[in-house]
């Protein structure tokens, strides 16, 4: 499975990681591994270190992540995207919308 | 051809007789109509001939088996999904292999009750009503996909404005693209070029394109600035599109008489100016997330401005470029598409040598995205059209004289004024024509109405309200530094006016414009600004003051008073067609 979902309950976080290629064919797993998340006041983490691969579709699935984590208070960190990524992060402008750890 | 009544037909291929009775009675208590064979190519022939929507079939039959009539069939039915059943008393697991191989649906072992038969003929058909089901949804998308064609190519794309201008690269990864471009003349001759490229591709993605053509074409033609359109663009799709989808594009307003040009990239790879000689004058790179993703634009979001020379081209493109990607996995990037582009530059075909290379270093490996490129020229997109603009009707040729009588007192007049922040919001031009529109009716001729008010409300908020000083402009990199020091000001403007009048004489044919706008500000010296200007021009070295050069050839009259801050001008047009066929002046 590409997308991993790790939640630890002690201090409030989610770290959803995406493997190789982050595209469309993603879109359902990548939706399952937040959307139970109700909670208020979590700390979603988007590791990108692995992603090798990201189109604009991948794109499209952040901001409805980002979405559910406005909707529930919560924060959002993109953390370590890779150079390839971070490129296509960098060309949208991503850093304007959400925090990006480098 | 067999046209289709309301009830369904059903064929039975048996040779005994007490069979064929014993099915046809059966399938007429469920609605069927029978047409019976006794044979195997008999049924083949009647088949052909009836085409029903079920057909049953005995396996061991004179003059052909129902294996054999079976594989015909389904040869020649190969669009059409008729359900076909074996009926048979050998109850052998190879009949039931072999009836399957040949093509059959199911099988039904004799004996059997009526009621396992209805049964069997209810499930069979429900499959074939699904298939019917899908087909017919099948061939809906495709009448959509391919009406949604038509509307992106032929009525989107084909409106654009100097097509055999600008170069262009569409390639679509489906059967349409998500990309889209668009080229449009603004009332004062600048022109606004998009390129934009929505989030996956195919149908779902194109379904934006409609508003955002409409928009763009509308507002340019409107006269509003190229970033009042993208802040508009910006907010429409943010309402219309869902949440994952957007639109990343860039934007350009070119004006060739100005020799500059206002760029703006919302999320694409960067856009760039090439010179002549293909040397790199600037890049482009995306300064806003792309657009529908945020209900405003970012409060500082701004255009980036150049100068320009009249045989630089701009080149944009979108990320299915950078990203294509040959048989080993690798990407095209950005190096080697800069070394094609300039390659381009040099034989005067950028799209094409783009393209050749793109081919060569993907060799056959399917397309992934949609692939777009524009390159655009920084002047005459208008060639074509010199012949009508030589002769524009502004400057009368003959004085008509009965004119003069029609000068009387206005028929209308108009008063607008903007004061403290809102001078630094509000772009009162295309309030003013939309004004003129609604009273007076469209026309070519109110071209150079909007350049002349254009001119001379910037000149008013430059030079009087703001006080800059028009001479930076001279060089390049004045240029720069003048926008900049531009925006800072007008961004702390606190107080201030502009009162903008007009007054209009309708002559028999034609009319006459009175403009008078009024600034705060303390004057300048107009007649030192086109003094330099015309010195300036001789040599053809300056970048300023053109404004009040064009103006001084499109207006009647053109008058400053009160040291600058007052500004009056006349335009008067005549339909001068119109006035030679009543004169029968041919």
């Amino acid at each position: 499975m590409s997308v991993n979902c790790n939640i630890s309950q002690e201090n409030n976080q989610v770290i959803i990681s995406v493997n190789a290629r982050f595209d469309f064919s993603l879109h359902q797993h990548f939706r399952d591994a937040y959307s139970q998340c109700v909670d208020q006041n979590i700390n979603y983490v988007l590791d990108l270190s692995h992603t090798d691969y990201m189109d604009s579709s991948a794109l499209g699935m952040i901001l409805l992540l980002k979405d559910h984590v406005d909707l529930h208070a919560s924060k959002l960190v993109i953390s370590k995207p890779s150079d390839t990524v971070n490129k296509i992060l960098e060309i949208a402008q991503f850093h304007r919308l959400m925090t990006i750890e480098h | 051809m067999h046209i289709k009544t309301q009830a369904k037909l059903a064929l039975v291929v048996d040779d005994s007789m007490t069979q064929c009775m014993m099915l046809s009675a059966l399938l007429k208590e469920e609605g069927y109509q029978v047409v019976v064979a006794n044979d195997g190519a008999c049924g083949v022939d009647k088949y052909v001939e009836h085409q029903p929507d079920l057909v049953l079939m005995d396996i061991n039959m004179p003059v052909m088996d129902g294996y054999e009539a079976t594989r015909r069939i389904k040869k020649v039915s190969r669009e059409n999904l008729a359900p076909l059943i074996f009926i048979t008393s050998m109850d052998t697991d190879q009949a039931y292999i072999d009836s399957v191989e040949a093509g059959g649906d199911g099988i039904l072992v004799r004996p059997f009750s009526p009621q396992v038969f209805k049964a069997k003929i209810k499930s069979i058909q429900r499959i074939s009503d699904l298939y019917q089901q899908v087909k017919n949804l099948q061939q809906e998308q495709q009448k959509d996909a391919e009406l949604a064609k038509i509307m992106m190519s032929d009525v989107i794309e084909s409106r654009n404005f100097a097509l055999n201008k600008v170069g262009v690269i569409k390639q679509a990864a489906t059967m349409f693209s998500g990309d889209m471009q668009l080229t449009a003349l603004c009332p004062n001759g600048d022109l606004h070029v998009l390129l934009g490229d929505f989030t996956g591709h195919g149908l779902r993605a194109s379904i934006g394109a409609i508003p955002v053509t409409e928009t763009f074409r509308a507002m340019t033609k409107k006269g509003f600035s190229i970033l009042d359109i993208v802040a508009q663009i910006n907010k429409q799709l943010c309402d219309l599109l869902p949440k994952d989808l957007f639109f990343a594009a860039c934007f350009i307003a070119i004006s060739e008489h100005d020799k500059s040009a206002y760029i703006f990239n919302a999320g694409l790879p960067d856009g760039y100016l090439f010179s002549e000689d293909a040397e790199i004058k600037h890049h482009f790179p995306s300064v806003h997330p792309p657009l529908g993703i945020l209900p405003k634009l970012i409060s500082d979001a701004k255009l980036t401005v150049v100068s320009v020379g009249s045989s630089d081209r701009f080149v944009l493109i979108t990320d299915g470029i950078i990203e294509a990607r040959n048989e080993q996995g690798h990407e095209y990037g950005v190096a080697q598409f800069e070394y094609a582009a300039k390659k381009g530059v040099l034989i005067n075909d950028i799209a094409n040598n783009v393209v050749a290379s793109l081919e060569i270093f993907c060799q056959n490996m399917p397309q992934e995205d949609d692939i777009s490129l524009v390159d655009v020229p920084c002047s005459a997109w208008q060639e074509d059209n010199s012949a009508d603009q030589t002769n524009q009707p502004h400057i009368p040729e003959t004085f008509i004289v009965e004119d003069i009588f029609y000068d009387a007192s206005p028929s209308w007049s108009w008063r607008l004024e903007l004061t403290d922040n809102l001078l630094a919001s509000v772009n009162p031009v295309p309030i003013i024509m939309n004004q003129i529109n609604e009273i007076e009716g469209a026309g070519e001729h109110w071209q150079s109405l909007y350049t002349i008010i254009t001119e001379l409300f910037i000149n008013a908020l430059d030079h009087g309200v703001l006080g800059m000083d028009s001479s930076l402009k001279d060089s390049a990199e004045g240029f720069s530094y003048y926008f900049k020091e531009r925006t800072k000001r007008l961004e702390q403007l606190k107080s201030g006016f502009i009162r903008i009048e007009l007054c209009y004489f309708p002559f028999e044919y034609g009319g006459k414009m009175f403009i008078s706008i009024k600034d705060s500000g303390l004057g300048f010296d107009i007649f030192n600004v086109l003094k330099s200007n015309s010195c300036a021009q001789s040599e053809g070295i300056n970048l300023s003051g053109r404004g009040v050069e064009l103006v001084n050839q499109l207006c009647d009259t053109l008058d400053y008073q009160d040291n600058g801050s007052l500004v009056s001008a006349s335009y008067v047009w005549h339909n001068t067609k119109q006035y030679r066929v009543s004169k029968g002046i041919h």
